[in-house]
Formats: structure tokens, sequence, C-alpha cells
């Protein structure tokens, strides 16, 4: 394996087998999250400055990490069900990183929400979840569940982590500077998630193709439950309904780019 | 058990593990260390090393397998979040411990045969009998088995090798102090969460002490099987070094039988310990290994 020890490295100059084993190593991982979490416990500056929100403002904001929060329980109850039915090593090894990521999102969000004065994170959370997005939580730990790597990598790595890149990024544009710092270190760990997604599943179906239809159908049955999860999303940001397509482009794209539309 | 849980959250985990003891290094080790050349060099010790370190590798695949299964069984998010950083943990060391094979000569190609050619058998057993609680989603079962009879294990056998190898493969030995650390943290969250559940659940008893101990009967099997076969490669890569000396045992000098004595000694004394703080009461193998 090549070592990430240098600043110019660029680990899609090598060879596939190559280039998987080092963007799916513990390393790799390493070397990528030192950079944005040094220095900013709990995923932001002690000198951000962190100015007192509105009553509406905040109660909006609660919201929104309230759901951001049911997101992040998803994918880390679906990433750690992952690890035990990753195919290869290298795979699993990548998930286990993924795991922690997750993790950390749901515990900076949750800290996020204590500093604007929640007590009752838990109660906070299950009152205003998104019904759409508990439904999504659901259908990924059945894939899960069910032992299906290809659907579930799919529903999580590329459905739920481009989802959440899109709305993240979209909201760290307008957000109070602390939760915008919050967001950007996040942003950076969910591009390396649907990355893997991507190559994974990309590769997966090149060698056998009989595996897209099942995703088809996959995409299919969230197709729904994912536009309510946007909808909501938008709603809670107050993203005017103009801007909303351009949004929800990217995750279109993504799908494109795997043959899923 | 919040104010407990509150000190294994994922913020403190990076400033203790990557920010702290792993910062400037490489798989677990300095970025200009390499094994030691005495190893490279000897045919007899080398597949000794090569022996010791798939048992390594085994050992934390299941660490891997049980930790990333238990976050969902979990009963509460801050112990999910524990398990989170225990989970890639786990990952880390399968990743060194199979580099360290890759440093030994062993072929990435040839990695899995490697493998299952030299897994100790009962290691493999020890490991199902963990796993199967893991996969019935039995918290309870799961964290004793895991982070108290594995990682217990886990963390002297890591002990008793960074002693051995110290001196002479201090590249191999500072990958080990990594590892122990982790183990320590492990072992803390294990006895600290579990004590209060088991009380919660003292109907749950007798079934976790047969767990264990089946996995005691293994893991000494493990040992007895290690040491009859192959001796540790601490004893063969050491000349008679005063730093070799663990738990009143001088490794460089100590026999096969010796070794197998001070190391089934020294986890189970901890067994006891640990079983206790939580409420268990240590249960002996029925058969003789």
């Amino acid at each position: 394996m090549v070592i990430a020890d240098d600043d110019d490295f660029d680990p899609h100059l090598l060879e596939e087998d190559d280039f998987v084993e080092e963007v799916q190593s513990f390393e790799f991982w390493f070397g990528a999250v030192e950079g944005y979490l040094v220095d900013r416990p709990y995923g932001r500056s002690p000198d951000t400055p962190d100015p007192e929100l509105d009553d509406t403002r905040r109660d909006r904001l609660i919201t929104t990490l309230c759901n951001y929060c049911v997101g992040e329980t998803a994918a880390l109850e679906g990433a750690s069900g992952l690890v035990r039915l990753a195919p290869n090593h290298h795979a699993k090894v990548f998930m286990a990183t993924q795991v922690v990521d997750e993790a950390r999102h749901l515990e900076v969000f949750l800290r996020r929400l204590t500093d604007l004065g929640v007590v009752d994170t838990a109660t906070e959370i299950q009152k205003r979840a998104n019904p759409a997005l508990l439904d999504f939580k659901s259908s990924l730990l059945e894939l899960v569940d069910a032992g299906e790597w290809d659907a579930a990598v799919f529903a999580q790595n590329v459905i739920l982590e481009s989802m959440e890149f899109t709305v993240f990024r979209s909201h760290a544009e307008n957000a109070d500077p602390v939760t915008a710092e919050v967001l950007q270190g996040v942003i950076s760990d969910e591009r390396r998630h649907f990355g893997f997604g991507e190559n994974d599943l990309g590769r997966r179906m090149a060698d056998d193709p009989s595996r897209r239809p099942r995703l088809q159908e996959v995409k299919e049955q969230l197709d729904r439950i994912v536009l309510s999860v946007f909808e909501g999303a938008l709603d809670d940001l107050d993203v005017p309904v103009a801007d909303r397509p351009r949004l929800g482009q990217e995750y279109l794209e993504t799908v494109e780019r795997l043959g899923l539309t | 058990m919040a104010d407990f849980l509150s000190q294994y959250s994922i913020q403190r985990w990076l400033e203790m593990c990557p920010q702290g003891y792993l910062e400037d290094t490489v798989y677990g080790r300095g970025a200009d260390e390499s094994e030691a050349e005495d190893l490279l060099g000897n045919e007899t010790m080398l597949d000794a090393a090569i022996t010791a370190t798939v048992q390594l590798v085994v050992g934390e695949r299941c660490a891997l397998a049980a930790s990333s299964g238990l976050v969902n069984a979990a009963p509460d998010y801050p112990s999910k979040r524990f398990l989170a950083t225990q989970t890639l943990d786990e990952a880390r060391h399968v990743e060194i411990f199979t580099q360290r094979l890759y440093d030994l000569g062993v072929k990435k190609d040839k990695l899995e045969d490697e493998i299952s050619d030299r897994a100790n058998p009962h290691l493999v057993k020890f490991a199902e009998v963990l796993l199967e609680k893991v996969e019935a989603g039995d918290f309870i079962a799961g964290v004793v088995g895991q982070n108290i009879v594995l990682e217990g294990m886990a963390f002297s056998v890591f002990e008793m090798m960074e002693a051995g190898n110290r001196q002479l493969n201090p590249k191999f030995a500072h990958t080990l102090r990594g590892t122990i650390a982790d183990e320590r943290r492990h072992v803390g969250f294990g006895e600290n969460r579990i004590g209060s559940l088991i009380q919660e659940h003292p109907e749950k008893k007798p079934e976790i002490e047969r767990m264990q101990e089946e996995m005691t009967y293994h893991m000494l099997a493990t040992f007895a099987l290690a040491f009859s076969e192959s001796p540790d490669e601490a004893i063969q890569s050491n000349g008679d070094s005063p730093e070799a000396e663990w738990h009143g045992t001088n490794l460089a000098t100590a026999t096969p039988e010796e070794m197998e004595a001070v190391l089934a000694e020294t986890v189970l004394g901890e067994f006891k310990t640990r079983l206790g703080r939580i409420g268990l009461e240590y249960q002996s193998p029925k058969s003789p290994v």
C-alpha cells in the first residue's frame, strides 16, 4: 500500500486495486480527518463567534438539527451493520471509519442542540422528527438486517449521504457561524462516504450487471420517501421553492452515474 | 452513568487516540521503524512471527465483528458512540497486524491462505462463542465476552509480547503499545458499563458465566497449542535482557511451558478481578486442557 504522508499525494493516480486499498484504509481516514478536526472540539473552533439567534430562527434550527440527528442515527446503525456484510476486509475497514464518522456527527449535532438550550435531546428529537425520515431509516435497516450489501450501500452511501451532502451544503451557506463550521466538517466526511458508495457499487455492477435491477427496484421503492425527506428538510431551512430543483440535481446526477435513472 | 459515559465520547477519543498517542505514527509505529534484521534473516523465527501475528489478526477480526455488531444492540446512545470508536480501533488493529504480515514477507495474494492455514482452531472456536451472542443481539453477554474476556486476554498477550520485543524489535513493540492503550479503554468501558446492567438483569448471570467458562476453555487451549507447536516469537527474538521481565518471568530465558503458565495465570487473575467488579463469579473450565 502507498502511504498517504505526502501533501501532494493523489490516490487517483494509483492503479485500481491500490486505489481501493489506499482510500479504504484507516491510515487514509486518519490523514483525511486530521486536517479538519484538529483544534475543533465538537466540530467547532472555540473562537468562532456564536451570536444569539432570535426565537424563530432558533426554533427552526432546533427542528433541523433534530432531523440531522435522526439521519445520523440511521447512518450509524446502518454503517455498523454493514461492517459484518462487507465483502472484503478493505470494505470492512472503510465501514468502520464510517461508523466513527457517523457517531461523531451525531455527537456534534447533539452538542449543538445542547448549546441552543435543549435539555432533553431525546424527547425533542422524537417530537420533531420528520416521519418520512423515520420511514427511510426503517427501510435502510431492513436492507441491512436482510444482509443485502449492494442495496444497503445504495440506500445509505448513495441516497442518504447525497441527500445529507446536498442539504448540509445548502444549510452551511446561510447558517450561523458555529453551525456552518460544524456542517463543514460533516460535509468533508460525507464526500468520502458517497465516494465509497459510488465507487464500490459502480465496480460491482460493472463486474456483474445482474445486480442492477435490484438497485433499480430499491430506488423506486425509496423515491417517494426521499422526495418527502428532501421537501421536509428544505422547508425547515426555508429554501425558496425555485432553488429546490437545483439542489435535487446533485442526487439525480449521482444516481444517473450509476445508470439507475 | 451519564458522567462516566461522557468520558467515552467521540471527542475524547479523537483527542486521546488519533490526536494523541497515534499522532505521527504510520500503521501504529514510527515512519522510520522497521522489523528487526535478526528476525527477517532467520527462517525459523520469521515463521514463528508470522504464525503469532496471524493469531492477532484472527482475534482482531473477531473483535471488529463483535464491536460493530454491538452498536445496534446498545441500549443507549453514549454506549453506541463508544462502541463506534471501538469498532474503528479494532479495524485499525486488523490493519496494522495485517500490515505486519506484509512486512514479514507474506504476499498480498496469499494473505487469506496464510491466515486460514495458520489460525489456531481453538482461537476460531473462542471467536465463534462470542459472535453467537453478538448475532443474537445480546448486549450484556456480548460486552462481557468482548470487552472483558476477549479484550482482557488481548491486553495480557499484547503486554507480554511488548515486553518481549521492547529491546530487539522496537518497531513491533511500538505497534503493540498503541493497541494496549486502546484495549485499556475497551476493558474500562466493559467494567463500568456492564456492572449496572448485570445488577438490573441478575437472571442473565448463569448464561454469561457459562459463556465465560466456554471462552476460557478455548483460550487456554489456544495457549497450550500455540506454545506446544511453536514457541512465542518473543522467546526467540530476545537475548537475555532484564527488559524482557514480565510478571516475574524473564521472557528471554523462559521455556515455552513457563511462558504458557505465566500468561494463563496472568489472564485468569485479571478475569477473576474484572468479573468480580461487575458482579460475576469466574468459572473454571470443566475439562482440563
